[in-house]
């Protein structure tokens, strides 16, 4: 089994979560919903896979590159 | 020996060539689950049309020597697609990997100063490995170097370069994708970089395997040095042949008109619901392409790299147009510096070609911050104004939503650019930045001060907001029109016919243009 570590691809704040930890998510699933600039940014599954942690909570300040959540595949 | 004899002679060695007498090489070749390079010539033009040049080169052989490498390594002529003329060159992976002679060099120039001559199109067929180490490793032979590379940067801008990537193609075949205006690669079997994984373990010790280093998912993805990646090799050959048929044969030449029969004025009632009330949300541009084009013309280049910037050739009535648009479902439509030099390189090869240019535009602005400053984007970012202010095309541009700041000039916005058209739909909000933002630093202390700070900055926000419309917009003279979305294709075919002849320019009498990169 691989971990795949999903990164915030630009600086914003975490404006939704769409999964819990235990999910199984399609590979292009919406994972949450980042806000920047004034813009809804999904963040996709690169893969699909089971939520295996999230690390940031709704309303966080991420910045670009920041671990948001780690897929099990 | 009469002249009957003479000439069977002439022929037995051209059969020698084929691939019928070359049953192991074929083999080999099959084993690796690829074409020959003669199939792939047969695959790629219109039957029985292919005419070979210097097929009897052999590699020069010294003393006891390699064997001999048939057309030393690289089958090239020309040949026709659709009837019209192409020079092409196919690397022989069967003969020494592919790898180039000294023989080989010289024909494969030939072949690309052959395209120059005579104005053709270049499909470039890439199997190989690189240089000959054999011919490399001896300074009498090295030091004159190649004029390839220059040859083909002189073609580029001439006539339309296509590289199909066939095999490994690490080192030099990625500098001529490099020069290319169409780059495939097929998934599991092409590889692209500056050196393949042996060269690179030996002389930094990293250690990568070829599709880490320069596989499909990453030259067409993240790297974006490939437009596009298929599953099959036939899959290549079928899309350099639709690629060529947007374009004229070089760039003296006339885009090749095809015959319509969707109409022009056909309404796309769906673009009326596009774009969603929310304006936060995200929605697919590509959809707006597809009901403006021609029903099945459009063809999206480097779908996978930059998706913020949709890259698109599509036929208008028939007329091949370059289609630039930002996709907001990507990291919100936001202008990055892959964003910049994707739209960049795709305005100069439309401007190369005579494509009309078509921008769709709904952007929140260029990237910020401090991402935005370590992939130098201040500099990577003038590159799009730069090839709009360069390029001599009738070029329209349509605000669907978004028209911000910088973003919106770069994206040939309003008069920025002498857009032949300039138009917005109703849902068109244009300013200079995000609206809350401009109200969060200009306001800060009015707002603070207020009885209640969230219900006046929320009102200076909607003040604001109700000056920022398409019809405003078009009140100012910054817009040509404010148009039902529906019609928008009808609107960009009208005014495409009209310009049939303009040509923008007026350039001061500078030498030559600096590119920001």
């Amino acid at each position: 089994m691989a971990m795949i570590r999903v990164n915030s691809e630009m600086a914003g704040s975490v404006w939704k979560l769409l999964v819990a930890v235990g999910d199984e998510v399609a590979e292009g699933a919406d994972l949450l919903l980042l806000e920047s600039m004034k813009m809804e940014i999904p963040v996709a599954a690169p893969a699909k896979g089971k939520v295996a942690e999230i690390r940031v909570e709704e309303g966080e300040t991420v910045a670009e590159g920041q671990l948001l959540l780690v897929l099990a595949s | 020996m009469s002249g009957g004899d003479r000439l069977a002679a002439v022929e037995r060695a051209r059969a020698a060539l084929q691939d019928a007498s070359r049953g192991e090489a074929l083999a080999r070749q099959r084993g690796r689950g690829k074409l020959t390079a003669r199939e792939r010539i047969a695959g790629l033009l219109d039957p029985g049309s292919f005419r070979e040049t210097g097929g009897f080169a052999l590699a020069e052989a010294e003393g006891a020597g390699p064997p001999p490498q048939p057309a030393d390594g690289v089958v090239t002529g020309t040949g026709r697609i659709e009837g019209r003329a192409v020079a092409v060159l196919a690397q022989d992976f069967s003969v020494a990997g592919g790898s180039i002679g000294r023989i080989g060099t010289a024909k494969t120039v030939h072949a690309v100063e052959t395209a120059i001559a005579r104005g053709l199109p270049l499909v470039m067929l890439l199997d190989g490995g690189g240089h000959r180490i054999q011919d490399g490793q001896d300074a009498r032979s090295f030091a004159h170097a190649s004029p390839l590379i220059r040859t083909l940067a002189r073609a580029s801008g001439w006539v339309p370069l296509v590289a199909l990537m066939l095999g490994p193609g690490f080192a030099a075949p990625t500098n001529f994708a490099g020069f290319s205006d169409l780059v495939v690669m097929v998934r599991g079997l092409s590889t692209m970089g500056m050196a393949g994984p042996a060269l690179v373990k030996a002389a930094t010790g990293e250690a990568l395997d070829q599709e880490a280093l320069g596989g499909a998912a990453l030259q067409a993805g993240a790297q974006g040095l490939a437009d596009l990646a298929v599953e099959t090799e036939a899959e290549a050959l079928a899309l350099a042949r639709r690629f060529l048929g947007y374009l004229p044969a070089n760039a003296r030449a006339a885009p090749p008109h095809a015959p319509c029969d969707d109409p022009a004025e056909r309404r796309e009632e769906a673009l009326l619901t596009l774009v969603p009330e929310d304006r936060r949300k995200g929605f697919d541009v590509r959809e707006a392409i597809a009901g403006i084009a021609d029903r099945g013309s459009v063809l999206e280049l480097k779908p996978r790299h930059a998706a913020n910037m949709v890259t698109a050739l599509a036929r208008l009535d028939g007329r091949p147009v370059g289609i630039l648009a930002n996709q907001s479902l990507r990291l919100g439509g936001i202008i990055d510096a892959a964003a910049a030099e994707k739209g960049a390189r795709f305005i100069a090869f439309c401007d190369a070609y005579g494509l009309p240019l078509v921008s769709l535009i709904d952007v929140p602005g260029f990237l910020i911050g401090s991402a935005a400053e370590r992939s130098r984007l201040g500099r990577r970012s003038a590159k799009l104004p730069f090839e709009w202010a360069h390029a001599t095309v009738p070029r329209i541009s349509v605000v669907l939503r978004k028209g911000y700041g910088l973003g919106y000039i770069a994206m040939a916005g309003g008069r920025s650019m002498e857009a032949d058209a300039a138009f917005a739909w109703p849902s068109a909000e244009i300013c200079a930045m995000s609206i809350e933002g401009s109200v969060d630093i200009a306001h800060r202390r009015e707002v603070e001060a207020a009885p209640d700070p969230a219900a006046h900055r929320q009102a200076l926000i909607e003040g604001i907001r109700a000056r920022t419309g398409a019809l405003r917009a078009a009140e100012g003279f910054g817009l040509d029109d404010v148009i039902d979305p529906r019609d928008t294709r009808a609107r960009i075919i009208e005014v495409l016919r009209q310009c049939e002849t303009r040509r923008h320019g007026g350039l001061p009498p500078k030498k030559r243009a600096i590119p920001p990169i």
